[in-house]
């Protein structure tokens, strides 16, 4: 599904470049639950902004079911982040202004679809990820928990190919990072939905299939996990 | 494009419906003041020159006047065009007068006026010389040594320190008056005028009789014929009729002569009113510019999130042109609410100027859909552009500042 070869990402330039990544290659394929760890720094952020279209990379190749996505134009790239990943921000990423439904379903009307299926879509989602009745708060009348919920919910109502997370649990308590890892699994087991998670919590990896293990821009280790762990 | 246009929409609705109603306040506030700015002054103006028109109407050219076509000094055979004149439907009255330069002298000194001849008993249907004597008496019909002196030269009024004065002449004082053709003449003041104006005020009024005999005319010259007519409005109509009527002399009406007129001594308040519509305009549009742009800067965090989960720049840039043209309309209306307030209070309070000209606010609909016209505009422009080019920058830049 995905495949990504020698991505190189540098900051900067000369003496003060920052190599991120330093050449990574691996596959992920339909249906995984991954896990991305690693010590802070290690450049977990900076490959999934590539992987979910916010960044491009310095080199290497990156592929989607078969299309190079790392070289579509600004445009193309706008409407696939639109339709087809996901991305879920460590600081949830709403919109402050926009009630937990209109945060969702403004995406799908981007898409073009009428305000009507629009909002019906966004319902589904927010059930999915538990919060129903809740469709009409706004950000600020949320917990933690919830808020990533919604930031979740409008990540996979366009049913997207993968969905990314980056530390989707980082500002959450146990509880409420349960509830979310929850429904990422249940999204995973019920849906097929591919996911990449960044955390560095390795209770966390025993929601997940598989754990890519990262250390200064390179793969450490890529570890399969034997179901039901 | 037309999910663009929904999709902003929607930002717009969702910002203005639970943004900072304190800052869309503050934004709104200041946006009526600047359009305050915009059309305040230009009214303070139109005023003046309405007062002034005013002036012209009531004083030396009525509602349409008749003046010598060319070079001529004098309206020939004014009696036959006072009579077709006066024949014309709508025309309430006509008179004819005489204007002549002269010196007016009194103990030792000595003032240039215009001195204009009329008939007393017929300016009483057609200018306010009659109602403005305010010491003495108006001429009477076989009024002959007689004189009215406006109160500038008198030196009783207004404006005696700003021009040559006869230093006090009261009602019942001797003055010489040497006319330009050398003929003198002694007058005893009837009366001083004060009109609150130099056309009025540096002026002096004799029977017509008496110009007439002292340029050795004929009883048939006039220097104009100052008409009135019965309904406002109708001026240029009648402006027509009396061509018609066969009068192949100039034929003004007050607008023609007041345009004319403020191009010559408005010409300065003019070109004040041009620079300061100019500078509240680009006042007005920086101040736009600053509280948007200041606005979207608060929001480039929510900007490149909405681009980094697909939401395309131009619904961005549509939802602030939304915002800001929202911003505008709140900001005119409120504008226009503070401004007629303003136009209510000077027009129930004139301003006094020269002090007792009495100066209070025209408005005037072309100037304020001008105006608003030009801050929608900019509004559009001053939302546009900085919204455009913060969802130029880069996704990661906008959310997370490198
Ligand atoms: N925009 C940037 N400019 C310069 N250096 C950056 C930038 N973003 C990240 N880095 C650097 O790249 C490295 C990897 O960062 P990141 O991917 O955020 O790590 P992680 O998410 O694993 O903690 C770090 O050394 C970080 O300082
Ligand atoms: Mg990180």
């Amino acid at each position: 599904m995905i495949i990504v070869k020698d991505l190189k990402r540098y900051y900067g330039t000369g003496d003060m470049t920052v190599k991120a990544l330093k050449g990574v290659s691996f596959e992920i394929n339909k249906g995984e639950f991954v896990a991305i760890m690693g010590a802070s720094g290690s450049g977990k952020t900076t490959l999934l902004r590539i992987l979910a279209l916010l960044d491009d990379a310095t080199d290497g190749e990156y592929t989607i079911r078969g299309l190079e996505v790392s070289s579509l134009p600004e445009a193309e790239r706008s409407y696939y982040r639109l339709t087809q990943v996901g991305y879920v921000f460590q600081d949830y990423a709403l919109i402050n202004e926009m009630s937990a439904a209109e945060n969702v379903y403004i995406l799908s009307m981007m898409e073009g679809k009428s305000k009507k299926e629009s909002y019906t879509t966004a319902l589904e989602a927010l059930a999915k990820v538990g919060l129903e009745g809740k469709h009409d708060r706004i950000p600020d009348e949320l917990s933690g928990g919830e808020k990533q919920r919604v930031a979740i919910a409008r990540a996979i109502a366009k049913k997207p190919d993968i969905l990314f997370a980056d530390e989707p649990c980082a500002n959450l308590d146990t509880v409420n990072s349960k509830q979310v890892l929850d429904v990422f699994k249940e999204l995973n087991e019920k849906y097929g939905q591919t996911i990449v998670m960044v955390t560095h919590e390795l209770w966390h990896t025993d929601y997940v299939h598989r754990v890519i293990t990262f250390q200064d821009g390179s793969i450490l280790s890529d570890e399969k996990k034997t179901k039901g762990q | 494009m037309i999910n663009d246009i929904r999709v902003g929409a929607l930002i717009a609705y969702c910002s203005v419906k639970r943004g900072n109603k304190k800052t869309l306040i503050f934004i709104v506030f200041v946006l009526s003041l600047i359009f305050l700015n915009l059309v305040f002054l230009p009214s303070m103006i139109g005023g003046l020159s309405g007062l002034f028109t005013g002036f012209m109407r009531d004083y030396p050219y009525g509602d349409i006047v008749i003046e010598p076509t060319g070079d001529n000094t004098y309206i020939n055979n004014a009696d036959l065009v006072l009579k077709k004149v006066r024949a014309v439907e709508g025309v309430r009255a006509a008179t004819k007068r005489l204007d002549a330069g002269a010196s007016i002298n009194h103990k030792q000194k000595v003032v240039g006026a215009t001195i204009t001849g009329l008939l007393p008993t017929e300016e009483y249907d057609i200018s306010r010389y009659p109602y403005i004597i305010n010491e003495g008496d108006f001429l009477g019909e076989l009024s002959r040594d007689e004189i009215i002196i406006g109160a500038m030269i008198a030196g009783t009024g207004f404006g005696a320190e700003i021009y040559d004065n006869l230093g006090e002449v009261r009602p019942g004082a001797l003055v010489d008056v040497t006319y330009s053709n050398g003929v003198k003449r002694t007058y005893k003041v009837k009366g001083i005028m004060t009109g609150s104006i130099e056309v009025v005020d540096l002026n002096a009024l004799v029977n017509y009789k008496e110009i007439e005999d002292v340029y050795g005319l004929e009883g048939k010259e006039a220097t104009s014929i100052v008409v009135r007519v019965n309904k406002e409005g109708t001026e240029a109509q009648i402006q027509d009729k009396i061509r018609e009527a066969g009068v192949n002399e100039e034929i003004f009406t007050w607008a023609d002569k007041s345009e004319a007129l403020i191009k010559q001594a408005m010409q300065s308040m003019g070109a004040i009113d041009i620079m300061s519509k100019i500078v509240s305009l680009i006042v007005g549009a920086a101040l736009v510019l600053i509280i948007i742009y200041i606005n979207v800067l608060n929001r480039k965090k929510e900007i490149g999130i909405l681009k980094a989960v697909g939401i395309t720049p131009r619904s961005i840039v549509l939802s602030y042109a939304f915002l800001s043209t929202f911003y505008v309309c709140l900001g005119i209306s409120a504008g226009l609410i503070l401004y007629l307030s303003l136009m209510l209070y000077f027009q129930m309070n004139p301003v006094t100027f020269y002090e007792t000209m009495e100066i209070s606010p025209t408005i005037d609909p072309m100037l304020l859909i001008q105006s608003i016209a030009t801050m929608l505009t900019l509004s559009v422009i001053a939302g546009i552009l900085p919204a455009w080019s913060v969802s130029k920058e880069s996704i990661l830049k906008a959310i997370w500042g490198r």
